[in-house]
């Protein structure tokens, strides 16, 4: 059976079940009898078990199966679940995560049976309700399905819908030409399992069964529409073969998750006219009532089974991501070219011209409205990476035998896919960080009159064109001078350094490489490899790492993203005759400054800004080259953020404000941390873009 | 790789000038050959990174291979050419030329490989001599002359 191509499908369902449970098993542990909470997961295990059963993924089915069967006993409330039956649930979890894990790199569950988990889950079932306990289950599952063709085969017309089926000249005059070879008109009406997630799929099965057996000529819904899965539970048939109903019968059933099948033998009314009004009106109520109830058979099971159904959820397209990037590319250019369009306009005298100068503003809204739509489409929640959050700071807390909690907000923030993608990793270094050396034992909490339960939260929230993720503890806060400590004994300052140091300072040294203060290496983390792998990734996404601590209250680690990566706002300067772009995001304000307004500081040169010193960057200087001003004319500065710092940069002239598309130098240049990109102008020219935060 | 099979095959390579020395870009490598444009410095990069030019929307790095074989700087004349080189990483990088003279093909037979002489550092760009007719053409090692990242 091939079903490759339903793999995708399967992994993507497959991993959003297995987040349900997880989020699930986490209310459970807080509320053991939320009703609501053990339906949800007894339904996310039945499908699961069925789309592995479908996909031929049989240990998982194996697992899912008996997890199901538990979870059914606990609806039945004769199993009360207890934390040790959580934690047993989220080692399930984790073996079919892993399972989940192998069939999306290799194509195969793997080999792990995990019988142990298999077995404690029994054991539960044998314990709380003696002997047959798992029987009961796999009954009440089966038997609605098995007994309902042997009750009404043949008896119940209406469920023959292929009866319904309105047939053309032409395909009667097949079917004659077929009866007279001695060949048998069947009709087929084919009932799939409510439950079953891939109805195209086993559609097609029974499709393929059929074909084997005859000619299929007629098909209600069309083919077409079954592929797209355009039916609901039932799909009635046609076919001319030589077998007989029995084996055809025998043949679809044949197929899983098909509740049943409906066999008969199409008469052919030689006046048409005259059964076709007969067979209408016998088949009308009945196919009025059909679609509220498609299996009145089973009108417990149905009703319990209902909510299985997936949401409504908005249509949907599923894009690979390197079409979004092509797309993306493609608006740059659209861009690169919208600018150089301006930028002749603005020379050769077409002035005059309004209508044209018109259309250039006209296509200038629509550019920049494009680019924010695609942009749009690569956004997504971070949600996708802090959801598995909770799971893991649960686990930590039993590992780690602290008492901690995990509190989340903003997880509907959105960021652009490739970031959102890397994110996950240093959010987990930071959280893994705050739960092991951030919060401390509860008898040291108890003892500092904190809550026993230590906490950690993970925020999320748009900052103008950044997007701020801050993972903050109420644990024991960076201890300074045990960093410094450390930092001397291992070589990276010495004494004398370390009497100087800001405190700002000593905590950079937590993010180089191999510095761990934690006193003892632990599984969680301690081996020194977290906070530097953090900081170069986040860097990577032209974002940044910084820590605000007080000792005995706790450590917030901001991180601060841009929202895109591909185009910006930025304010075009000129600096000894080059062009250089600066980001809009950073810039505060432009000041224009008398060279006697200079102080010295520490003989560096600051200004006083309406109260606030701030110091002076020559980016003459910086990007050796020289300034095309005297020294005495006034200076031109603009006054940058990074975080809540400030800086003045001077600059020669100011070119004004543009859309920037960002194009990276390459890899063959040399990491340059000053100039984070370049961008192509209207006129062709390249203008480098400043990184203000390195500068500062 | 073969050894017999590679005797009688052959390369093309471009041939380019710096002075008066001759050296061959086998033109697998060889993207596109442009004029001379404007070149934007970066600041704070390897000395014979020349800037970026922009080639078609591209930004692409442009190196003076004088600079890197400790020659003297290069002379921007009409007849100076930038060579667009596409790596095996990937990675375009433009390379300047005191001028582009012609195509030539040679058979592996004509080609000599030159022993490897750590202490001529010019030789660690070459990895072959071509003999056409009476002439000599050093041959560009172009993965090892270009893909080297140290920033001296």
């Amino acid at each position: 059976m091939d079903v490759t191509q339903y793999l995708e499908i399967f992994l993507d369902e497959t991993k959003e079940h297995l987040q349900s449970l997880s989020d699930q098993f986490m209310i459970l542990e807080q509320e053991p009898d939320n009703m609501d909470t053990i339906n949800e997961i007894f339904r996310s295990a039945h499908t699961l078990k069925g789309m592995a059963g479908t996909m031929g993924y049989k240990r998982m089915q194996t697992l899912t199966h008996d997890m199901e069967n538990v979870f059914s006993e606990v609806r039945n409330n004769t199993i009360k679940v207890d934390s040790a039956m959580v934690d047993l649930l989220f080692q399930c979890l984790d073996a079919l995560e892993e399972y989940t894990e192998n069939i999306q790199n290799t194509g195969d569950e793997g080999t792990n049976d995990n019988e142990h988990l298999i077995k404690a889950l029994n054991d539960y079932l044998a314990k709380n309700s003696g002997d047959g306990a798992p029987q009961p289950a796999k009954e009440e599952k089966k038997e609605p399905a098995r007994e309902e063709p042997k009750q009404e085969a043949g008896a119940d017309a209406g469920k023959e819908k292929w009866r319904e089926i309105k047939l053309g000249d032409t395909e009667i005059s097949v079917m004659t030409e077929a009866k007279k070879q001695g060949k048998k008109c069947l009709g087929v009406t084919v009932y799939v399992q409510e439950s079953c997630i891939l109805k195209a799929a086993r559609a097609f099965l029974v499709y393929k069964a059929l074909e084997e057996l005859g000619d299929m000529i007629v098909s209600v819904p069309s083919a077409q529409d079954i592929e797209d899965e355009r039916f609901d539970f039932d799909f009635s048939v046609i076919i001319l073969t030589d077998a007989d109903a029995e084996a055809v019968k025998k043949a679809v059933l044949n197929v899983s998750e098909i509740e049943a099948a409906y066999v008969g033998e199409v008469e052919l009314a030689q006046p048409e006219e005259a059964t076709q009004p007969a067979k209408a009106a016998e088949a009308q109520p009945k196919a009025e009532e059909q679609p509220k109830q498609t299996v009145p058979a089973a009108p417990a099971k149905a009703a319990d089974k209902k909510p299985i159904s997936k949401p409504i959820v908005n249509r949907t397209v599923r894009v690979d991501i390197e079409k979004l990037d092509v797309l993306m590319n493609l608006v740059s250019e659209l861009i690169i070219a919208k600018n150089s369009l301006v930028s002749t306009s603005s020379q050769e005298g077409i002035l005059t011209n309004n209508t044209f100068n018109e259309q250039i503003e006209y296509l200038e809204s629509v550019t920049t409205n494009l680019h924010e739509s695609v942009m749009k489409v690569r956004m997504v929640p971070i949600e996708t990476v802090v959801q598995k959050f909770p799971k893991m700071i649960r686990d930590l807390s039993k590992k780690l035998d602290k008492k901690m909690q995990l509190i989340m907000s903003g997880e509907e923030t959105e960021l652009d896919r490739t970031v959102v993608d890397e994110i996950g990793d240093p959010l987990m270094h930071l959280l893994r960080n705050s739960a092991d050396h951030g919060l401390e034992s509860a008898e040291v909490r108890k003892e500092r009159g904190k809550p026993e339960i230590g906490s950690i939260f993970l925020d999320a929230y748009q900052d103008g064109n950044n997007v701020i993720i801050e993972v903050r503890d109420d644990g024991n806060g960076i201890d300074v001078e045990a960093v410094k400590q450390k930092a001397i004994e291992r070589g990276t300052i010495t004494p004398e350094q370390a009497e100087n140091m800001a405190d700002k300072d000593v905590i950079g040294l937590l993010f180089l490489p191999s510095f761990s203060t934690a006193k003892k290496v632990s599984d969680v983390s301690g081996r020194g490899v977290g906070l530097d792998v953090v900081k170069s990734k986040i860097e990577s996404l032209s974002g940044e790492v910084e820590v605000k601590t007080k000792l005995g209250e706790g450590s917030t680690f901001i991180i601060r993203l841009p929202l895109t990566l591909a185009i910006i706002q930025a304010l075009m300067v000129e600096v000894g005759g080059e062009k250089y772009a600066i980001p809009l995001g950073s810039i505060q304000t432009i000041e224009d400054v008398e060279p006697e307004e200079i102080k010295y500081v520490q003989a560096k040169e600051v200004i006083n800004l309406r109260g606030t010193v701030i110091p002076l960057i020559r980016l003459n200087e910086v990007l050796d080259n020289e300034s095309t001003k005297k020294p005495d004319e006034n200076l031109l500065v603009i006054i940058v953020k990074k975080g809540d710092k400030l800086a003045g940069l001077v600059v020669d002239e100011l070119m004004g404000q543009q859309e920037i598309v960002i194009k990276s130098l390459g890899n063959y240049i040399n990491k340059n941390k000053i100039i984070s990109g370049a961008t192509i102008l209207g006129d062709g020219e390249i203008a480098l873009i400043l990184d203000t935060n390195a500068l500062l | 790789m073969d050894e017999l099979k590679e005797q009688y095959m052959t390369t093309q390579f471009i041939v380019v000038r710096y002075g008066d020395e001759q050296f061959g870009i086998d033109i697998k490598y060889v993207d596109n050959i442009v004029r001379m444009q404007r070149i934007t410095r970066v600041p704070k990069v390897q000395s014979y990174i020349k800037g970026v030019i922009n080639l078609r929307g591209e930004i692409i790095p442009v190196i003076s291979l004088r600079l890197k074989m400790g020659l003297a700087d290069d002379e921007i004349t009409k007849a100076t050419r930038i060579i667009i080189i596409k790596l095996e990483s990937g990675d375009s990088i433009g390379v300047l030329v005191d001028a582009v003279e012609e195509v030539v093909t040679l058979e592996h037979s004509q080609i000599e490989k030159v022993a490897y002489d750590s202490k001529d550092t010019k030789a660690n760009f070459i990895n072959g001599v071509g003999k056409d007719r009476d002439r000599l053409i050093s041959l560009l090692d172009v993965n090892a002359t270009f893909t080297d990242k140290d920033g001296q």
